[in-house]
């Protein structure tokens, strides 16, 4: 293995943290899928390394799976986002609060 | 022989069912014809069983009505000779009284629901006398509780009349917690309620529960026979239907104390603290009564206050010991008061349905034969000489003059007063009705035979009943006392006295006449004084009662639903909502919809569980 | 446990699902015709009436069950399905049954989800029938709180303007009482099993489990909850006046004749028997709450306007009464109070029955706007004035024959206590002849509905009328079926 696991790890982290922040942070309901993405990808980027590491295929499944699921969630997070915004002019989170207590 | 016996509540009873559930859909007389045959049957009834009563009398038990543990209440009757010859007079006023009704309520619409009352009244008062055990004496007592109730406020459009049946009903009823009270004592003492099973043990009771009993009996006494303390409604029951007042207010219901009393002689006669505060109650109700008929200008209320009185009699002889004497004076009395009042509901048609004496006058002219029959009544109740109600006024006061101490001659002083003014006030009622002009504007609406024929029998009865119990002064056997079996009250006093009492009595009659005549043979508008007004309204009585009772009743009710009710309950509970509500509301500011906010809680969320692990992993 | 009529066939399930196949058969047949909805109903429990009554007439007076049904059920918690008919339930499931043939005749014109209503009224039958039957402590408190979901709606949904509120009032307090009820229950059977090794809700086999004085008392206090609020005994009585105002003509019926039953047989029953001591000991604060509550209701009763308000107060009032002579401890008492309870229901269902006709004809329950009905209804009116006089004791109607046993099982324990019971009586006069005052006398409020009572109407006074009347002058059928029952539950209460 070329790349050290710890490097691996390291950018995995930076890159989970990178999208947490975006998530939230930013008020763009488009810019917090992205965050949610980048997460879910930082995530398989550890199953992909691991499965290197340890000279598994379970982690080269578990990416595929993640990749198909992600498809569907970004399909179906995009389709909402689209509806939103027909509904209020606007993606700001901000709008969205019907379901305050 | 036992059909009879119970045809003779079984009739009335039967009567009253039907009338009450079909009634209203039978053709006009029938309802009419079925409560006066129902009670005069049972009037044949008791004629033909009368010889079951003789001597010691008949038990009869047709069912258990309520049995549970050691409890046992019977549907039993007792037939005895007290039972006997007072469900004679029941049945035999309430046959002409339903013949008076039937001419008197001719063209009232509801008729119907008049006689399926009357009728049920009847089979309650025959429940009283002959029930063998003090529970099924309280049905009749309670059961002629509501039909007075549904009498008096017969008329029920006019809302005082309703409320005048209304308190006849409660103020008996506080009567009938002293008996209900008296009843479940006697229980536990003796494990039984029949009458004859109390009466056989009473002699082993200490005197001082004997005393409290029989002072709890009193009480409820007081209630049915309107006595000091509990009178006060028997002069509203007025607004009833006057064949209802000949019938509950004068003959029967308002003597069912006195019955009571009797029924429960051998326990009561124990104490004589309780004979004494029988007797006290008796003369004080009859002094009352006698002021109040004083002053009033409705001729059913005079006649009302007069009962009252009558009745303080008989509770005064039952005080003496003399059962016969009570009784005595009760059939008398059951004669002449339910002419009287029948009477008197002529003469209100007569005088176009005018009560009030001030506006009569002059009655004589309208009706002779009406006049002559009042005056037979009134003159049985100021006790004029050789009427039936000289000689049971009599034989009270002569047993009350007998006894000899201090005690009893107060009474009898004072039994001898209250004649006199019985005089007076009957005599002011006879000038005040009968001489001078007619004073009303009203067109005479006249009597139909049906009223005026059962007047005749009643004024015989009235004017001779005397001969029941006739003393041996006037060579008569006391047949009365004989049948009752109580000879210890016929009166052996020397024949001077016996002459000194009787002359006091027609002295007292004619001194109450003299005075009446003075002031009322003309007539002349009066303003009443500040005693007539006390007097009138019943020495305030009602306000007495009002300020003592009905107002704080009112007033701790308005505590009860507004302080507690309102106020307290549902505050607590409004109070322990709202604490939920608030708290509510304070949390819900957590969760304002904003995503951001529910992902930071999360991180944050995620952060504090991390760090604690740590912190456990560390130290 | 043997029964005395030795069946195989399960004619107590009959008995208890009839009413739900019933429920069943609404909702199916009736969601679409609202009249089929009323037939079925009405059939069922007819159904069920003849059954009940035929059981009653089975019923001897020897000592122990009937008829006994025991199956397992939940084995792993020793969890079964007994269900047992003695005297005492048999007059109770009697009553249940006759009142809901009632109940349905009484809302005949409810137009609103018809279906839905009476398979609810029919629930609400099973769930009673239920609570009388069950002998396994967890099958108990099952029927128990399926009793107040379908009263729950009934209010809820079919009620006045403030149904809502009083929906949940009545929810929200019957609940409260039951939580109490199961974490007693709990406890007693993990207690129970520690002792002997053998885990179960039965309620013969819990009575033997030994107890300390505290926990008996605490134990007892929770089962006491879920009842005193069922009863309702002052002052948990709040829920009771608002359920009764706000809820349809059938509710109240069911509330009057069946729920707060239930309260004192699960006394009688449960409570008493299973922790004597604490009963014991606890029984003059018991006794006092029922003389406060008699009078209290009493005087509340007495300021009300709302004709409904009235006779549901008074139903504390009475209850209070019932209680009085569940204190007193002995066979007398007792009998005196499962007949007044009896009484009580049918005489307060008759007025409920009324006050709902006069409603009808009026447009109103405020005292100070009736009045006068007797000369527009006579009919209705003396079915009125019948069970008013009933409902203020007296003598030869229902509520006196039980009022006077109780009297007299009292005051042989506590004479005072008798004293003051009385008195009770004269109140009830009050209040009931005020009632009687504004609906029947005085002058007309011109009714806008002329009618006197229908057909249907008079079908569900006149069987009332006559129970009232024969309750009152013939008690002694009823007597004879609690005597046993009632002397082994005091038996096994130990008599003091």
């Amino acid at each position: 293995m070329i790349v050290p696991m710890e490097h691996l790890l390291i950018l995995a982290t930076l890159l989970f943290a990178l999208g947490l922040g975006c998530v939230l942070v930013r008020r763009n309901l488009i810019m917090i899928l992205i965050g949610v993405e980048i997460m879910i990808n930082s995530a398989g980027l550890v199953l992909v390394g691991a499965s290197a590491f340890w000279q598994q295929v379970d982690g080269q499944i578990m990416v595929l799976i993640l990749m198909a699921i992600t498809a569907a969630e970004v399909a179906i997070g995009l389709a909402l986002v689209v509806y939103l915004h027909q509904q209020k002019k606007s993606i700001d989170v901000g709008i969205f609060d019907e379901m305050r207590g | 022989m036992d059909i009879l016996l119970i045809l003779i509540l079984l009739l009335p009873l039967a009567g009253g069912v039907i009338n009450a559930c079909f009634g209203s859909r039978m053709p006009q007389p029938v309802p009419v014809f079925i409560a006066c045959g129902a009670v005069i049957g049972s009037f044949l009834a008791c004629l033909g069983s009368l010889t079951l009563a003789a001597g010691d009398g008949y038990r009869l038990v047709l069912f258990t009505w309520l049995k549970s543990g050691n409890f046992q209440a019977d549907i039993g009757l007792l037939y005895d000779p007290l039972a006997a010859i007072m469900t004679l007079m029941v049945t035999g006023v309430a046959s002409l009284i339903h013949l008076y009704a039937a001419g008197y309520m001719e063209d009232e619409p509801d008729q119907v629901r008049f006689f399926a009352l009357l009728n049920l009244f009847v089979f309650a008062m025959l429940t009283i006398v002959l029930a063998d055990n003090l529970l099924l004496l309280f049905l009749g007592w309670e059961g002629v509780g509501f039909c007075s109730y549904g009498l008096i406020g017969f008329w029920y459009r006019k809302t005082e009349n309703a409320d005048a049946g209304r308190k006849a009903f409660i103020v008996t009823r506080i009567g009938d917690l002293f008996f209900a009270v008296a009843l479940l004592w006697l229980f536990a003492l003796f494990g039984t309620i029949s009458i004859e099973g109390i009466n056989a043990q009473v002699s082993g009771l200490e005197v001082t529960t004997v005393t409290m009993i029989s002072l709890l009996l009193l009480f409820g006494a007081c209630g049915k026979s309107a006595q000091v303390p509990l009178m006060s409604w028997l002069a509203d029951a007025m607004a009833g239907p006057t064949p209802v007042s000949a019938l509950i207010h004068a003959a029967t219901m308002v003597t069912a104390g006195v019955y009571l009393l009797c029924r429960m002689f051998p326990l009561v006669s124990l104490s004589s603290t309780a004979m004494a505060a029988i007797a006290l109650v008796g003369i004080v109700t009859a002094l009352y009564a006698a002021t109040c008929a004083l002053a009033q200008n409705e001729i059913k209320r005079v006649l009302a206050y007069s009962t009252m009185s009558q009745v303080g009699y008989m509770f005064l002889a039952v005080g003496l010991g003399s059962v016969s004497a009570a009784m005595f004076h009760l059939l008398t009395h059951a004669f002449f008061k339910a002419l009287l009042f029948m009477t008197a509901g002529c003469l209100i048609n007569l005088a176009g349905h005018e009560n009030d004496i001030r506006r009569m006058g002059g009655m004589r002219q309208r009706s002779p034969l009406v006049f002559w029959l009042f005056l037979a009544g009134l003159l049985c109740l100021a006790g004029a000489p050789l009427t039936s109600g000289f000689f049971s006024k009599d034989l009270i006061l002569a047993t009350a003059f007998a006894h000899g101490d201090p005690f009893h001659l107060g009474l009898y002083g004072l039994g001898v007063m209250v004649a006199g003014l019985t005089s007076f006030y009957c005599f002011r009622l006879a000038y005040l009705v009968f001489a001078g002009d007619f004073r009303g504007d009203e067109l005479p609406h006249e009597p139909s035979a049906l009223m005026l024929w059962p007047l005749y029998p009643l004024a015989i009865l009235g004017l001779t009943a005397g001969l029941l119990n006739l003393p041996h002064l006037f060579s008569g056997g006391s047949w009365l006392s004989g049948w009752l079996g109580r000879t210890q009250d016929v009166l052996h006093l020397s024949i001077s006295i016996e002459y000194l009492l009787i002359g006091t009595a027609i002295a007292v009659f004619v001194l109450g006449w003299l005075l009446a005549a003075l002031r009322y043979r003309k007539y002349s508008e009066r303003q009443p004084s500040l005693v007539g007004e006390f007097l009138l309204n019943g020495w305030r009585v009602d306000d007495l009662f009002d300020l003592l009772l009905v107002r704080p009743f009112k007033k701790i009710g308005r505590f009860c639903s507004q302080g507690v009710e309102a106020g307290l309950i549902e505050g607590v509970l409004n109070g322990a909502a709202r604490g939920c509500t608030d708290l509510g509301m304070r949390l819900r500011g957590l969760a304002d919809g904003k995503v951001s906010a529910y992902l930071q809680g999360l991180v944050w969320g995620f952060v504090l569980i991390v760090g604690w692990f740590l912190l456990r992993a560390l130290v | 446990m043997t029964a005395i009529m030795a069946t195989d066939f399960p004619l107590l399930s009959l008995l208890l699902f009839t009413p739900l196949a019933g429920a069943l058969m609404c909702l199916v047949i009736g969601a679409a015709n609202g009249t089929n909805a009323r037939w079925v109903a009405l059939i069922t429990a007819g159904i069920v009436f003849v059954l009940s009554l035929v059981l009653c007439l089975l019923q001897t007076p020897a000592a122990g069950w009937l008829l006994y049904e025991d199956y397992s059920w939940i084995e792993n918690f020793g969890i079964r399905y007994t269900l047992g008919l003695d005297g005492l339930s048999s007059v109770l499931i009697l009553l249940t049954a006759f009142l809901q043939v009632l109940a349905v005749l009484v809302s005949w014109r409810q137009n609103h989800a018809p279906a839905i209503f009476f398979a609810l009224l029919l629930i609400l039958e099973t769930a009673a029938i239920g609570v009388l039957l069950a002998l396994d402590l967890i099958l108990f408190y099952l029927f128990w709180e399926l009793m107040l979901i379908p009263m729950f709606f009934l209010i809820g949904v079919w009620g006045y303007k403030r149904r809502f509120y009083a929906a949940v009032k009545f929810f929200l307090f019957t609940l409260i009482g039951s939580l109490c009820l199961l974490l007693a229950v709990i406890s007693l059977y993990l207690l129970h099993g520690e002792q002997t090794g053998v885990y179960t809700f039965a309620l013969e086999a819990l009575k033997q489990t030994e107890l300390s004085g505290t926990q008996e008392l605490i134990f007892f206090l929770c089962f006491m909850a879920a009842f005193v609020v069922k009863v309702p005994l002052f002052p948990f009585h709040s829920w009771l006046p608002d359920a009764h105002a706000e809820g349809p003509a059938a509710g109240s019926v069911d509330l009057a004749g069946l729920l707060l039953k239930t309260g004192v047989y699960g006394m009688i029953r449960f409570a008493f028997p299973l922790f004597p001591v604490a009963a014991q000991k606890t029984m003059p604060i018991l006794a006092v709450l029922a003389l406060v509550g008699l009078f209290y209701a009493a005087w509340v009763a007495f300021q009300q306007i709302d004709i409904k308000r009235i006779v549901a107060y008074s139903s504390i009032s009475h209850m209070g009464f019932v209680i009085l002579g569940l204190a007193a401890w002995n066979q007398t008492a007792w009998e005196g109070s499962v007949l007044l309870m009896v009484n009580h229901a049918v005489t307060t269902a008759g007025l409920f029955a009324v006050v709902a006709m006069i409603e009808q004809r009026t447009g109103t329950r405020a005292l100070d706007q009736l009045g006068g009905m007797w000369k527009s209804h006579p009919n209705m009116s003396a079915f009125f004035l019948l069970f008013c006089m009933a409902s203020l004791g007296l003598p030869g109607l229902a509520n006196f024959a039980g009022e006077i046993l109780i009297l007299i099982g009292v005051f042989t324990v506590k004479p005072l206590w008798a004293i003051i019971a009385v008195v009770g009586i004269l109140f009830s006069a009050v209040y009931t002849l005020r009632l009687v005052q504004g609906t029947l006398w005085g002058s007309s409020c011109e009714p806008h509905d002329k009618q006197d009572l229908v057909p249907r109407e008079w079908l569900v006074l006149i069987p009332l009328a006559v129970l009232v009347v024969l309750l009152g002058c013939y008690p002694q059928p009823v007597l004879e079926l609690l005597r046993e029952p009632v002397s082994s539950l005091l038996m096994s209460g130990g008599l003091p």
